[in-house]
């Protein structure tokens, strides 16, 4: 009962900050929508590009051009919610504990992780999310995936778990930043590595594939779920990975974050 | 209520010589030069109290309510309010102090205040009847009507620490921590800040540890103050004490015709008189002298200068309390209560 | 010349300060953006070993990572803050102030900007070069450095940055109309970027497309100067691409310098 009118509360919390950011996208219209149109065309360019491709090759690495849209369209979605939910990390690596505004989230009682990420809410990201539906609303009948109701759960299980693993890695890259002041180039460099995710991983070389599977495991984001869905095969390793993955990073993240937060030294006197 | 005993902070600095050499060098051994901010203070704070935390600019003001309210870890000796310990179960404990940063706001930036309030309200678990009363209150000492629909950023610097303060009463705090609540507000706007600190103080029996640069604030709102310099405690004791030790100090100003004539003035000498009893300042036009008037008069000290020097002017005054702690801190003279 | 060097020098001091601040961060985010390179080569190799054909578009593989990362060094290198500079300048206000002084405004932002850039290029243009160079030595194991492809892309890169630098004030004073912020921006560097062949080379298009597109101004902005490193322009190409920038260069110079006068004529008939 007691977590019910937590859960409750923080729901509450997440209504206010929500409406602010959608009253701040109206006021700011003109701005958002460029932006927006600016997100669509990077990512249209981006299949323009796939198209190019495959003009010119009847099949990349053993996958139809269809296959590779389901992966590149699955890969937007747990990238886009992340982007949603937990955009503010990047503030703190990149000027909250530069600036001393850390203090304020210590002096509230809630989970400092929670009362920063819930004062953002990115509405940039819905551009995101818009393509990676649209994208797989165009692969998903021209593919052959079985739509059962284990497969639907399967789904939504994995774009949960593979949102916490973008999350995972922003929270571990940005808490770097409460030893050395900030870490916005950090975060950057990391997060940068979930391009890797929207092709098959077939395509790179070991020690690439070594990376994204195991050190900054973006490849569970999309190939590996999005793979399970292609052939139907293999859903411990697919989906359960992104779940241990997701897991991992989060605690990892988790513990980084509170060890940061004890050696968090106020800027100013 | 408050106790704070043997607290000690210390910040590792990192030095780094210049240059890119500095900076790879650095990097692979880094030079770390301890500094400490605040070394081994204690004191005691009744329930109800107003304590005033003053000190120049760099004393560790700040630090000691970093720690006090659990923003900051201490790297040795203890404080405990209301039987917890600030950086152990912090969740639980800032439930119960209010905290005001008068240098930037809590709030949130976009938000409309009411809006704001409504996130407290959450985040603090203020049930719906004590949050409707609790505003009316807040609204009544602090008058927040007047721009309550308006969005933070848009408030003026008066209205955002009214708005400030009133946020961190809302859950009804046992302690305030106000950290420079008058800092660049008007004479005006000061005067409703502090008559609303003290309505509360009286009404809700609130303690408040202020820290302040402003004297006017030590001497209309503070119960008792303590003095810190260079992380060090200098002075804990409450304002008519300050006035008791000091009150009997007395300043002799005076520009003589030849300043070179100070030469001959030898106070120390002719009244056998500690370092602490006399002060003298000379600026190379006019010299003042601050003297404790208990164990010298006024007359024979007037007497005596004018008898070796000619001057342009002269006059004797009471310090003031302003000078009494510029007095203080000049000195650098440790002090018990 | 000499008295120019001599009144802007101060601001290139200041741009280099400012890139030296931050040479360390700039490495991590130059790392960040290449690892889209890493992506580009693993996929064309994949093309490559894809299809039966050796050749797209008159391109090699081995060209084609070439033209990936040169066109990469190229975008880091003819880069402009210009239109977010001027936009920011517009939106505060301070470009009243820039009216009253006695230097010119572009030259201000020109020399600032260079002084930005000698750190940028002495950071990773060496390493970067090399790094092809060697690529191309492990394939064809040969050394297949061109002298004259060489000269013939640093000229042009050159011509590339100030083109940029002058499209992009004039872009920046858009934010007169705009306000210019976030999105106009990020619209603008994504548009820019396609057109001018950053994601892929303006000859894989359909040509009536890509005739199209050798002609605007955005081809001489990455696409004219990788493809002369790269070697694939013959003569008559080399030269008519000389002409092009060189004719987009002084069309840009001019209509900011057009703009700028319309600028200062409205500020000071309304006062400022």
């Amino acid at each position: 009962m007691k977590y019910l009118r937590k859960i409750h509360r923080m729901f509450k919390l997440h209504r206010i900050f929500i409406k602010q950011d959608l009253k701040k996208l109206m006021e700011y219209k003109i701005d958002f929508l460029t932006g927006a149109i600016g997100m669509l065309l990077t990512q249209a360019i981006n299949i323009f590009f796939i198209s190019v491709i495959f003009a010119r090759i009847p099949s990349l690495d053993g996958y139809s051009f269809e296959q590779i849209i389901f992966v590149y369209g699955f890969s937007l979605l747990p990238k886009a919610i992340d982007h949603l939910f937990f955009d503010n990390l990047w503030a703190i690596g990149y000027f909250i504990i530069r600036k001393g505004d850390f203090d304020k989230y210590l002096t509230r009682p809630v989970s400092t992780l929670f009362a920063v990420t819930v004062e953002k809410f990115q509405v940039d990201a819905f551009g995101e999310l818009v393509v990676g539906i649209l994208l797989l609303g165009y692969s998903i009948p021209r593919i052959t995936v079985s739509i059962s109701v284990l497969n639907v759960i399967l789904f939504f299980v994995s774009i949960f778990f593979a949102t916490f693993i973008y999350t995972g890695v922003k929270l571990i890259t940005s808490s770097i930043s409460f030893w050395t002041k900030q870490s916005g180039h950090i975060i950057y460099m990391f997060y940068m590595i979930n391009d890797f995710a929207k092709y098959p991983t077939t395509i790179y070389n070991r020690a690439v594939k070594a990376v994204i599977t195991y050190i900054v495991p973006f490849a569970f984001t999309a190939f590996f779920p999005a793979s399970y869905f292609i052939t139907g095969g293999n859903a411990w390793y697919n989906i359960g990975g992104t779940v241990v993955m997701s897991a991992v990073l989060m605690a990892v993240g988790i513990f980084v974050w509170n060890k940061g937060v004890s050696a968090y030294e106020s800027a100013g006197s | 209520m408050i106790y704070v005993e043997n607290l000690k902070k210390e910040f590792k600095k990192t030095i780094k010589d210049p240059g890119l050499r500095g900076s790879i060098k650095s990097f692979i051994k880094p030079k770390n030069e301890i500094i400490t901010a605040v070394n081994d203070i204690s004191f005691h704070v009744p329930k109800g109290e107003i304590l005033g935390f003053i000190g120049p600019n760099g004393a560790g003001k700040s630090t000691v309510i970093k720690m006090l309210t659990g923003i900051l870890t201490p790297s040795s000796g203890r404080c405990e309010i209301n039987g917890q310990i600030p950086y152990k179960n912090r969740k639980n404990y800032v439930k119960e102090i209010g905290v005001v940063f008068g240098q930037r706001t809590q709030l949130w930036w976009d938000l409309a205040l009411r809006e704001t309030y409504s996130v407290l309200k959450e985040i603090y678990e203020v049930d719906d009847e004590s949050f409707k009363k609790r505003m009316a209150f807040l609204n009544e000492v602090l008058e927040l009507e007047d721009f309550i629909t308006s969005p933070v950023r848009t408030l003026s610097l008066g209205q955002r620490m009214r708005a400030d303060i009133a946020a961190s009463l809302l859950h009804s705090p046992k302690v305030l921590f106000l950290d420079e609540p008058t800092i660049g507000l008007d004479v005006v706007v000061k005067d409703n800040i502090r008559k609303a600190i003290k309505q509360i103080n009286s009404e809700e029996n609130t303690t408040v540890i202020l820290t302040t640069h402003d004297l006017q604030d030590v001497e209309n709102l503070c119960d008792r103050i303590v003095m810190i310099d260079k992380g060090v405690k200098v002075f804990d004791g409450d304002i008519s004490d300050l006035k008791r030790r000091f009150g009997q100090t007395r300043e002799l100003r005076f520009v003589p015709e030849n300043i070179d004539i100070m030469e001959k003035l030898d106070y120390k000498k002719e009244f056998k008189l500690s370092d602490d009893d006399l002060e003298i300042e000379n600026n190379g036009v006019s010299v003042s002298v601050r003297f404790n008037s208990s164990k010298i008069s006024v007359e024979r000290m007037l007497n005596y200068t004018l008898s070796k020097t000619h001057v342009k002017d002269i006059n004797v005054t009471d310090a003031d309390i302003e000078e009494i702690i510029k007095g203080i801190y000049r000195s650098e003279v440790k002090l018990d209560a | 010349m000499r008295r120019i060097f001599k009144i802007y020098k101060p601001f290139t001091h200041a741009g280099l300060l400012l890139a030296a601040q931050y040479r360390a961060n700039f490495f991590f985010f130059i790392f960040g953006d290449i690892l889209r390179c890493f992506i580009n080569y693993f996929l064309w190799h994949a093309v490559f070993s894809s299809g039966g054909e050796k050749t797209f578009a008159g391109f090699s593989e081995t060209d084609m990572v070439v033209y990936i990362f040169i066109s990469f060094l190229t975008s880091i290198i003819a880069y402009s803050d210009g239109s977010y500079a001027v936009g920011e300048e517009i939106r505060d206000g301070s470009i009243a102030m820039r009216m009253i002084k006695p230097i010119r405004f572009d030259f201000a932002f020109l020399f600032q900007e260079l002084g930005e850039r000698i750190i940028t290029v002495s950071l990773i243009f060496v390493p970067m070069m090399l790094g092809v160079e060697v690529y191309k030595f492990a394939v064809t194991g040969a050394v297949c450095f061109n002298i004259v492809n060489f000269i013939l892309y640093v000229i042009s890169l050159i011509l590339a940055y100030l083109i940029t630098f002058y499209f992009n004030v004039c872009y920046g004073y858009s934010a007169f109309i705009l306000k210019n912020l976030w999105g106009a921006n990020f619209l603008k560097d994504c548009i820019v970027g396609f057109l001018s062949g950053g994601v892929i080379p303006l000859a894989f298009l359909p040509s009536a497309v890509a005739a199209v597109l050798n002609i605007l101004p955005f081809a001489s902005l990455t696409y004219i100067p990788v493809m002369m490193y790269v070697g694939m322009f013959d003569v008559p190409t080399i030269v008519f691409s000389f002409a092009l920038q060189i004719f987009w260069l002084v069309f840009f110079i001019i209509l900011q310098q057009v703009i700028w006068n319309a600028c200062v004529k409205r500020m000071s008939v309304q006062g400022g």
